[in-house]
């Protein structure tokens, strides 16, 4: 049987890592030998997808040439092609989740739906298809690592502890979409214990405190003789480190005009301008931010206290989502044996400072915290193949599961916290004589009311044969499996027979839609190279041409006759090669064409902002 | 009997097939899905060895590499024992299966208020009414710290119904009077529910008052 790999999937960075002589080791994926493979995806019109490192570079920001220029550089997003990051947190979101703010970072396409889609160019991809990009560059990268023909086809894919039933639901189908078995999920906190418990480093009581780039994490573990038991759980799917850089981003914008702090290449170059400035800001007390717009400077001096100001609501809201997990697991922070740190943003020193306080001991560290949940993967992946001993994993679900009752109240039917696979039976009957069929709606959540806990899917049992109402007794059974999702079955009680149940997911994808992305992949790999090349080439042509036109027709003006005639004579060479064949010939005139329009992409830019400012600096005068 | 999925042949119900060891998915009471005899005092101790131990030959992590077949057995199997330890494990729960098991049960809405509570029940709500209806800060707060010494007050109640509860369960293993033994349990086990009700209304008030 195949070897079984594990992948951290994560909001920022994702690995792949496996078991060797006995320890678990990252596989170098990443361009310069580096294990971490940024969580990045560019796509550009034609569908042309890169991943990691050079996605980044694809960004949109701005960048300041040689001559002193600032040019706008990267993909901007909708038709000409996008950059995703953080996709993790549009994992298993229905488009009415969508807030305001991503809809400034990305364009989305029809939001109706059950699934988030972005759209780009003239496609749409759900984060699901995203995400398997990752994963299908992890697995490359990993291969041709390895270097020894192994494929690699079984792997374990680690979600955030609290992640719901659809956002696993969507991980798995991003396993599936990058033509994975996904054997297993493995919460992130539960795979970091085990990457410590391998050491003996820690038994007894743990707390694992997960900071990650997107998501936050409290698990309470028990461990003993090899068993690592779950207490309790909680978390935030939409809390890290990247809140923690919006806030920064606000600071470094805040003088800046509303229109301009909404500009994808203004916004994402000050977004990596406070990643670095937090980063920095672990060991220095202090640290200048600079970013260069078109005839205009930002220049800030940001201090470690400012910055944990700013960080201080975030942190807060991890600190009470420890003390829920604490008493939930029937323990006081004094009974925790030991406090386990894991995730980039417990780098901060106020972070490890706050949790120190929390649980009156010094966190331990001493695994890479970037890395540790990815070691902790392929440890259980160990597990499953049965070459770990007596180790073995006991999680549980991290939030209840319910069904809507009379008066639209949620009634628990497997608590939070529960052990799993775990499974539940639940009897149903007709409320009306010769009434066909039965709906069930069910829910997670902890709230008291259906309709504010998030709804998971609705089942429809039947056809019943027509009786008299009551009289029909179905038996419906809810099983949570061991990667948290849940799986519902029922049965006549009276005659034993299997019913049939109608699931419609209240987000998510459907199977068939998943079949038809899958389709849609293999075709895409089957075709010719050197065709796709060409098609990639063509679509690089109409967009340049496309959007030269488009700002000659609004701001011919600010272009000198000497340069129009260079501009045209290149325009009307492209346009001729542009229906052939020669692949390369269009590239490079796409190339020069490039080369003459930038300064006339710079002078737009400088209008852009000139006219901002201005309009701010009579605001403010008046 | 049931069919193993793994080696095929008859078994008795049982989590594990006594011809071959494979998971079985069979129905069967908290009590036998553990192998510990029908009695309601339980040392939690051994309770969880057995459970670990069982987890190790029961658990999917241990089957990822076979069939379908033997994999749904296991994640059968897997959740009943689940389930049984974590009724078992509460006293409070396990009273609730007992009752279960002998074909009684505590009404779902219980709303009779048990006499021997009557009257701590009444002057609970009159002071959470109190408390909500001061306008004044100042009275506010001390009605506040009035319900939360009440709130110490009802939990040492619970702990004391809580060890009566695990005095009865010893008593009733002795003890050959099933009808009896019902009867108490039941009283008990209703007494625990009201007071958890309780506790979660005053818990709740004073989270709105500190909230307000």
């Amino acid at each position: 049987m195949a070897r079984i790999f594990g992948i951290d999937l994560g909001t920022t960075n994702s690995l792949i890592a496996t078991m060797e002589n006995g320890a678990p080791r990252v596989i170098a994926v990443g361009e310069k030998g580096s294990a971490l493979l940024p969580s990045v995806v560019a796509i550009a019109p034609d569908g042309a997808v890169t991943v990691g490192e050079r996605a980044v570079e694809m960004e949109p920001h701005l960048t300041v040439e040689r001559d002193g220029r600032v040019s706008a550089v990267g993909f901007a997003g909708g038709e000409y092609g996008a950059v995703i990051r953080s996709v993790k947190r549009y994992m298993g979101l229905g488009g009415d989740e969508i807030a305001p703010e991503d809809r400034a970072r990305y364009t989305f396409a029809d939001l109706s739906g059950p699934v988030v889609r972005f759209q780009i160019g003239k496609r749409v991809f759900t984060p699901s298809q995203i995400s398997a990009e990752i994963l299908r560059a992890l697995k490359s990268g990993a291969e041709r690592a390895l270097g020894n023909d192994e494929k690699i086809e079984r792997v374990v894919i680690t979600v955030p502890a609290y992640f719901n039933d659809g956002q696993r639901q969507a991980t798995k189908d991003a396993g599936r979409l990058a033509g994975l078995d996904v054997v297993r999920l493995v919460n992130e906190p539960t795979a970091a214990s085990l990457a410590y418990g391998l050491n003996k480093m820690a038994t007894g009581n743990v707390a694992v405190f997960d900071f990650g780039g997107g998501t936050f994490d409290i698990s309470i573990l028990s461990i003993k003789e090899g068993i690592f038991e779950v207490l309790a759980t909680n978390g935030d799917t939409h809390l890290g480190g990247d809140d923690i850089d919006r806030a920064i981003v606000d600071w470094i914008l805040a003088e800046l005009p509303h229109t301009l702090k909404l500009d994808r290449h203004v916004w994402n170059s000050a977004r990596m301008a406070a990643e670095d400035a937090k980063k920095s800001l672990t060991d220095a007390t202090g640290t200048d931010v600079v970013v260069e717009l078109p005839g205009h400077s930002i220049r800030k001096h940001l201090t470690r206290d400012a910055l944990e100001d700013m960080a201080a609501p975030f942190v807060a809201r991890t600190l009470k989502r420890c003390e829920l997990a604490v008493a939930d697991a029937k323990l006081t922070p004094a009974a925790i044996d030991a406090v386990v740190l894991v995730g980039g943003s417990t780098r901060m020193p106020m972070v490890r400072r706050r949790v120190a306080e929390m649980f009156h001991r010094e966190p331990l560290c001493s695994i890479n915290p970037d890395e540790v949940v990815a070691l902790g993967a392929a440890v259980q992946a160990s597990v499953l193949m049965g070459t770990q001993g007596d180790m073995l994993l006991l999680d549980v679900v991290p939030l209840s599961l319910g069904i809507e009752t009379m008066g639209g109240v949620m009634e628990r039917l497997i608590h939070r916290n529960t052990t799993i696979p775990t499974s539940v039976a639940e009897g149903f009957t007709t409320a009306v004589d010769n009434q066909t069929h039965v709906d069930i709606h069910v829910l997670q959540g902890e709230r008291e009311l259906a309709k504010d806990c998030r709804s998971l899917a609705r089942f429809k049992l039947g056809p019943i044969q027509a009786q008299p109402a009551g009289v029909p007794r179905i038996e419906v059974t809810f099983l949570i499996d061991a990667n948290g999702i849940l799986n519902v079955n029922a049965r006549d009680e009276r005659t034993g027979r299997e019913h049939s149940i109608d699931v419609k997911p209240s987000y998510g994808l459907t199977d068939d839609e998943i079949e038809r992305m899958l389709e849609e992949a293999i075709d895409l790999g089957e075709q010719d190279l050197e065709e796709r090349l060409l098609i990639s080439a063509r679509n690089d042509a109409e967009q340049i041409l496309g959007a030269l036109r488009k700002q000659l027709g609004e701001f011919g003006r600010l272009v000198p006759d000497g340069e129009r005639a260079r501009m045209d004579e290149v325009e009307e060479r492209l346009e001729a090669a542009r229906t052939g064949t020669d692949r390369e010939l269009i590239a490079k005139l796409v190339e020069e064409l490039n080369e003459v329009t930038t300064p006339f992409a710079e002078r737009i830019m400088d209008a852009a902002i000139k006219l901002a400012l201005e309009k701010k600096s009579v605001e403010e005068l008046s | 009997m049931i069919e193993c999925p793994s080696c095929g042949r008859r078994q008795e119900p049982s989590l594990t097939c006594a011809d071959c060891g494979s998971p079985l998915a069979a129905p069967l009471d908290c009590f036998a899905a553990l192998g510990i005899p029908r009695q309601l005092t339980i040392d939690l101790d051994a309770l969880e060895r057995r459970y670990h131990e069982l987890s190790r030959k029961l658990h999917p992590d241990r089957f990822a590499s076979k069939g379908p077949k033997v994999r749904d057995a296991s994640l059968r199997a897997t959740a009943m024992l689940t389930r049984s330890y974590r009724t078992l494990r509460d006293p409070v729960a396990r009273g609730l299966y007992w009752l279960e098991l002998n074909g009684e049960k505590l009404a779902e809405n219980n709303k009779r208020v048990p006499p021997e509570l009557a009257e701590l029940v009444f002057e609970v709500q009159e002071q959470l009414a109190e408390m909500q209806l001061s306008s004044d800060p100042e009275q506010a707060h001390e009605r506040a710290t009035e319900v939360a010494a009440r709130r110490v007050e009802l939990q040492f109640k619970m702990d004391e119904a809580l060890a009566d509860l695990e005095r009865h369960f010893a008593k009733w293993d002795q003890s050959a009077d099933e009808k009896m033994l019902t009867q108490e349990l039941k009283t008990i086990l209703s007494n625990i529910a009201y007071l958890r009700t309780l506790i979660r209304d005053v818990d709740r008030a004073l989270e709105n008052t500190k909230a307000a």
